[in-house]
């Protein structure tokens, strides 16, 4: 949940009175580009991405001009350009022009969280414009404060006097800075960056901070961000509508976190607990159609839910359902498995049979009734399957799993398939 | 901004030594200790620890308790009360909502100044509350642990605080040894103990830290504490990407360290534990790497390639880490604490290939669990259906359920629509098998009730005469009835089933039509089999064993009763086709053993609710309206022998039609529908948790007396609406096209007439009559609105061909009405219409030809209510009976309210 350039940036900093460069949207027109140029000598054009995509710049993705017609070019060159970061690649839809701001001094601000402290950190540096890795550690302040006081003036002037900053930028730096936090601490982030902040001087030469670009992360578990009414459509960049219907059933009660790691994937994998999520789907790889965690202890009703709407996206393709976590605490079996097995009972009914082989690992409150529900289920279906307790190693139940679904890739399906009267297509 | 703690810490850590963490003397308070999790784990924790919760809060439920093995825990409205009360604690356990937090660790460290240790087992707390927690908790010198964790245990002391470390039975995996765990995932902090204990170590600690952005008791405290713990010679650790905790830990014992999650390098937000995100440097094989440079070593431990120091070992398998500590201990001349328990081998404790042959390498055979689930197993073997957790059934229904969008209602998960289309036979195979029934037990079931529908010369026909003719509408009549039919008549045949049950298991029957089955392998004691015959032939019993050889009708129970010899009781014969029709079911565990069991009884009671709404003089000793025995019991269904109470006369093909359709759409309204609440709170008054204490019945009767004329009897109100419409109107047959009426100039008339009314009504200011059966509050707001449960039953129909003029004048009355004027737009002709155009299709011409009037009638449309709602509730009554609790529909205090 990031956002990330002017376009909404600016909008947010004027939330606590955070001067901010100038900046025009998509749908800006000739004119308006014109007078921008003419107001500030030169835009910069910078392409227009969902969610948070770093080194645009280093990229050459963000383009500058002096007039109309250079501005206009670089809107075509960038309008619906790619970039890839890292694991990400995101389309471009749109550009934003933003006023350039002459200054000699750049400044990097940022407000996160610090695990080595463990409280909210400010990281501040008078050599900013560049990233934050490639300034010398000697120019950096980082600064944990205290999260019910908040960033105070006295913090920035202590940190930027620690550095060395020049005496000129201390002042409205002191004066501005702390603003931030109100942004920070009041709509839900867990990250901000700006970077750089321009020093741009009045006719008597006195400074003001305007900020130039914008960054922040925003926690999906605070509804403050809610407040700033953002459109929808910024954050759903990286959700495919599967994951969108799952996380529609997000609640405290029972985790419902899921992320496709492969459309093409022929293990689905319902998983509990964060720990079993981190081994399950580095053991299981490509294999894997989605990484989950459905533990928490979630009542029936959702659980039934969850494991519906995964049916409905994925058990065409899948050749294992693999059902997994290690030794629950308090999730109860019986309950969870038996919302499974009415789910995929119910999934046959409406759409028919699909050749699968069920493995489960499981330990828990109420095991052996819950894998009891399974058995059943899967005798009643006619679905071949394996069902391991945790006195198993859950690596080797894992790795169990695989070798099933090589042996359904290799033929095993088909078998399974003919037994069921069932369609063996779809799988890979 | 905070207390100064033990160590060079840059922050507040107010715990030296392992030991610490969860000792004996702790005493806990836990916040929302009447929450689903804190409810269910509590209790456990509390008996393991010997007592260690003080009190907890749950505002408004003061002076409630939460019953423990260990005795009651008290609850209070606030730590404040609590304390005021005298109780005292160092600990506070939040299981609060994630909102509800922050002020709940607020409370704990304003409040109560001896508090030491916070634990937060709480979900998806937001990074804005986290940060403000650890603030308040740094400035008081409280140390925290979680948040979204499983708590501490402590092997040594017995004593787990916040959470389910351990699980429900915290004894079969903390075992007393010599290795502490921190971990970051709470299911695996119980799995690593397991796995640590079947390699032959024990623990000492065990922490789970949670893996939300803010860890608040992390590696480095938790390091230090274990140099200063003489019990603890090693510690586990397992840790996902994310944060920098392990990287300021100096470890100055033996530790396995678990990194896992490489793959999360991948992902673009955190998927289960919040905090799991490498924001940079702290990828997972950033974390491999500072723990190698702590342990001196060159790469990952795995059993093909042990690398190991004296100092340490990394694994990304968590499978791997008894090993590795094995070896890493033993670099320290350290053996196990105790002789390994176990395998980590994979071993299947269920499993079938289900007919496909499978590779040799992968067609593992199942194996005997361990105990105690060995004997568990065993036990499920021998169980038969299904057993359904008991839960709060208020409001609450695992039969029916109604769609808020469609408001089509659904029973065992057929839509009301779908119910409509089918027999009411098969409709009382859904309610009471969970699954409509199939043909033979649709034939077993006519059978049944054709047998018991006739109650001449009985005190239940007596009864319900005298109810009648007293001027009882027709629920108080068939309540008089079924009163009678007591747990003492219905008891035989709910023994000779329950036998029956039994001896077909002990045979091993998979299918009770089975023609092949040999009965002689179904044996049942001698006394049951005595008491299952008579001395001499019992007409009842033989009018239905020739009706089920009639309708060729499949049941190996019936076939082994016969092959006894002897004359079979009725309730023998009644027994034996229950657990046919039931035992397909139960085989699936669809239903219970108790449903089973009871399906007799309810076979009975359908039936004499059935007889008792037809008036005595339809009751003789051979017939049943006009049907001899013989022919009713071998020949008539269900669905006809309804109609023909209903209507006095056999009812034609169509009849049927409109008949079953009547009542499959009238079989439920879901459990929030009067009717279902009275017969949910008769059972649950009765106490399901005591099956055998809860009378059929009586939980009838609830039902029964929560209709009435408002609920049940509405469908007259429409059937009064169009005799008035059509009270002048030459109309001979309703099913007829060429009726020769003209509808839209009828409806127009009413409009105009309506229309006149309400400007009337507006200037005088006197109320306005409604017109029954249109307009829907779900339904409504489009410039034409339908009830789509009302378009279905009329493409039915008109799929049949059938036609009924009083529906047609229903949708010509909603288009005038809005042509007038008078509505706003086009309004739906609602479900009720249906029941009321249906009804008055059936009983026009009677009517006309003066053999009923209005008030039989106004009995038909409610009989025809009760009819398709007594099918509806008994399936309510069963379930509430399988799942519900004890007075589990009562309302508490705190929510019914004065009105003065």
């Amino acid at each position: 949940m990031n956002l990330t350039g002017m376009l909404h940036g600016a909008r947010l900093l004027d939330f606590v009175g955070f001067p901010a460069a100038e900046v025009l949207g998509p749908g800006a027109s000739e004119d308006q580009i014109r007078q921008m140029i003419e107001r500030h000598g030169s835009v910069f054009v910078k392409p227009v991405f969902k969610g948070g995509v770093g080194k645009k710049g280093k990229s050459g993705l963000i383009g500058r001009a002096s007039d109309l017609k250079h501005a206009l070019a670089e809107k075509e060159r960038l309008y619906f350009v790619e970039h890839r970061h890292g694991n990400q690649v995101a389309k471009a839809n749109g550009v934003t022009f933003e006023a350039a701001v002459p200054a000699e001094h750049e400044i990097y601000f940022s407000l996160s969280v610090s695990t080595h402290f463990r409280a909210p950190t400010m990281t501040l540096t008078h050599k900013g414009g560049m990233d934050i890795e490639e300034v010398d550690e000697a120019h950096i302040a980082r600064i944990p404060f205290d999260a019910l006081t908040g960033l105070k003036a006295f913090v920035v002037a202590n940190a930027l006097t620690d550095i060395g900053a020049p005496p000129e930028i201390i002042s409205p730096l002191v004066q501005q800075l702390p603003k931030l936090w109100e942004l920070y601490h009041d709509f839900g982030m867990t990250a901000l960056e700006l970077n750089p902040i321009r020093m741009r001087p009045d006719r008597r030469g006195k400074l003001t901070p305007v900020a130039c670009d914008f960054k922040c992360g925003f926690d999906r578990d605070d509804a403050r961000w809610h407040r700033l009414n953002l459109p929808d459509h910024l954050f759903t960049a990286d959700t495919s509508d599967f994951e969108q219907e799952i996380n529609q059933l997000r609640t405290h009660q029972g985790q419902s976190d899921v992320y496709v790691i492969n459309e093409r994937g022929t293990i689905l994998a319902p998983t509990f607990g964060g720990g079993a999520n981190s081994l399950v789907t580095e053991m299981l790889g490509d294999d894997a159609i989605i990484s989950s965690d459905f533990g928490g202890n979630p009542p029936y009703e959702k659980m039934k839910s969850v494991a519906a709407i995964c049916f409905k996206h994925w058990l065409a393709q899948s050749n294992v359902l693999f059902v997994i976590g290690g030794k629950s605490n308090n999730t109860d079996i019986f309950e969870t498995f038996r919302a499974m097995a009415d789910a995929l009972r119910e999934h046959f009914s409406k759409h028919g049979p699909s050749p699968l082989f069920v493995v489960i690992g499981r330990g828990g409150p109420n095991l052996v009734r819950g894998m009891g529900v399974f058995r059943d289920t899967c005798e009643a279906l006619g679905l071949p399957y394996r069902i391991f307790g945790f006195d198993s190693a859950m690596s080797e139940v894992i790795d169990y799993a695989r070798r099933i679904n090589d042996w359904m890739k290799a033929g095993g399906r088909d078998e399974i398939a003919a037994r069921l009267g069932a369609a063996p297509a779809l799988a890979a | 901004m905070h207390k100064q703690g033990y160590g060079d810490f840059k922050y507040f850590v107010g715990i030296s030594s392992l030991a610490q963490i969860a000792t004996r003397e702790d005493r806990v308070c836990v916040l929302n200790i009447l929450g689903g999790e804190s409810s269910e784990v509590t209790p456990v924790g509390h008996a393991w620890s010997g007592g260690n919760v003080v009190f907890g809060t749950s505002p408004g439920r003061s002076g409630q308790t939460l019953d423990t093995p260990a005795g009651p825990i008290p609850v209070y409205n606030s730590v404040r009360e609590g304390l005021d009360d005298g109780h005292r604690f160092n600990c506070g356990v939040v299981y609060l909502p994630p909102g509800a937090a922050r002020d709940g660790v607020a409370e704990l460290i304003r409040v109560n100044p001896e508090l030491t240790k916070i634990f937060i087992i709480t979900e998806k707390i937001s990074v804005h509350d986290a940060r403000e927690i650890r603030a308040m908790a740094q400035q008081a010198g409280v140390d925290v642990f979680g948040a979204n964790c499983l708590g501490v245990a402590d092997s040594w002391n017995q004593v787990r605080i916040g959470g389910a470390l351990g699980g429900d039975n915290p004894g079969d995996t903390l075992k007393r040894g010599s290795i502490a765990i921190l971990s970051n995932s709470g299911g695996f902090t119980t799995t690593i103990a397991q796995y640590l204990r079947m390699a032959g170590w024990g623990t000492t600690t065990l922490v789970s830290s949670g893996k939300d952005v803010y860890i608040h008791y992390a590696a480095p405290e938790f390091a230090f504490a274990l140099a200063n713990d003489s019990r603890s010679k090693a510690a586990v650790l397992y840790a996902e990407p994310g944060g920098y905790y392990e990287l300021d830990a100096d470890f100055t014992k033996p530790v396995v360290a678990c990194v896992v999650g490489r793959w999360k390098a991948k992902l673009t937000r955190a998927v289960g534990h919040a905090g799991a995100m490498a924001g940079g440097d702290d990828d997972a094989e950033a974390k491999e790497r500072w723990f190698m440079e702590k342990f001196g070593v060159e790469g990952l431990y795995t059993p093909d390639n042990p690398v190991f120091s004296a100092r340490g070992a990394v694994v990304t398998n968590i499978a791997h880490i008894p090993a590795a500590l094995t070896a890493v201990m033993r670099a320290n001349a350290t053996l196990p604490d105790f002789e390994p328990e176990g395998s980590m081998d994979l071993k299947p404790w269920f499993g079938s290939n289900m007919g496909v042959a499978l590779p040799e390498a992968i067609d593992l055979p199942v194996v005997d669990a361990i105990e105690p689930y060995r004997g568990q197993i065993r036990g499920l073997d021998r169980q038969l259906g299904t057993v359904f957790p008991r839960q709060s059934l208020k409001d609450a229904s695992g039969a029916s359920q109604m769609d808020p969008k469609t408001q089509v209602s659904s029973l065992h998960g057929v839509s009301m629509l779908q119910a409509a289309q089918k027999p009411l036979e098969a409709n009382l195979g859904l309610a009471l098998l969970r699954e409509p029934a199939g043909a033979n037990d649709q034939a077993l079931i006519d059978v049944a009730i054709a047998a018991h529908v006739n109650l001449h010369g009985s005190a239940m026909l007596v009864a319900a005469e005298a109810a009648r003719e007293a001027g009882n509408a027709p629920n108080a009549v068939l309540a008089a009835a079924v009163g009678i039919v007591g747990p003492r008549l219905l008891a035989p045949a709910q023994r000779f089933a329950n036998g029956l049950v039994d001896a077909l298991a002990a045979a091993g029957v998979r299918d009770a039509t089975d023609e092949a089955f040999a009965v002689e392998r179904i044996e049942l004691g001698t006394d049951l089999t005595t008491d299952m015959l008579g001395d001499a032939p019992d007409p009842l019993a033989t009018a239905m064993i020739r009706g089920v050889e009639a309708r060729r009708a499949r049941s190996l129970p019936l076939r082994w009763l016969l092959a006894q010899g002897g004359y079979p009781r009725a309730d023998a014969v009644l027994a034996a086709i229950a657990t046919t029709i039931g035992w397909g079911p139960l085989g699936r565990k669809r239903i219970s053993r108790l449903s089973i069991q009871t399906l007799p009884s309810w076979l009975r009671l359908m039936a004499t609710m059935l007889g008792a709404s037809v008036a005595a003089s339809a009751h003789e000793a051979d017939t049943f309206c006009g049907i001899g025995r013989d022919t009713l019991i071998a020949e008539c269904t269900l669905t006809e022998i309804a109609a023909t109470a209903l209507l006095g006369r056999r009812a034609s093909a169509d009849d049927l039609f409109a008949f079953r359709t009547l009542t499959g759409l009238l079989l439920t309204n879901g459990p929030g529908a009067i009717s279902a609440q009275g017969a949910k709170g008769a059972v649950s008054a009765d106490g399901p948790e005591t099956p055998a204490r809860v009378q059929l019945n009586k939980a009838l009767l609830g039902f029964l007396s929560h209709t009435g004329f408002a609920h049940g009897g509405n469908g007259f109100e429409g059937v009064a609406f169009l005799l008035e419409q059509f009270a002048d109107a030459e109309l001979a047959d309703p099913a007829d096209p060429a009726h020769g009426l003209d509808l839209p100039a009828m409806a127009q008339r009413f409009a105009t007439a309506y229309r006149a009314e309400k400007q009337r009504s507006k200037e005088t200011g006197a109320p306005l009559r409604n017109i029954p059966c249109v307009n829907h509050p779900v339904f409504k707001d489009k410039p034409v609105n339908t009830d789509p449960r009302e378009r279905f039953v009329r493409e039915q129909l008109a799929a049949r061909g059938q036609y009924n003029v009083f529906h047609d004048f229903y949708l010509a009355l909603v288009q005038a009405l809005h042509d007038e004027g008078v509505t706003r737009n086009v309004f739906c002709v609602n479900v009720d219409a249906l029941i009321a155009t249906l009804l008055l299709k059936l009983t026009w011409k009677s009517l006309r030809a003066g053999e009923i009037g209005t008030a039989e009638l106004e009995n038909a449309a409610f009989t025809a209510f009760l009819y398709g709602r007594m099918i509806g509730c008994a399936a309510e009554i069963d379930d509430h009976m399988n799942r519900g609790r004890n007075m589990d529909t009562r309302t508490p205090q705190s929510q019914v309210r004065f009105v003065a």
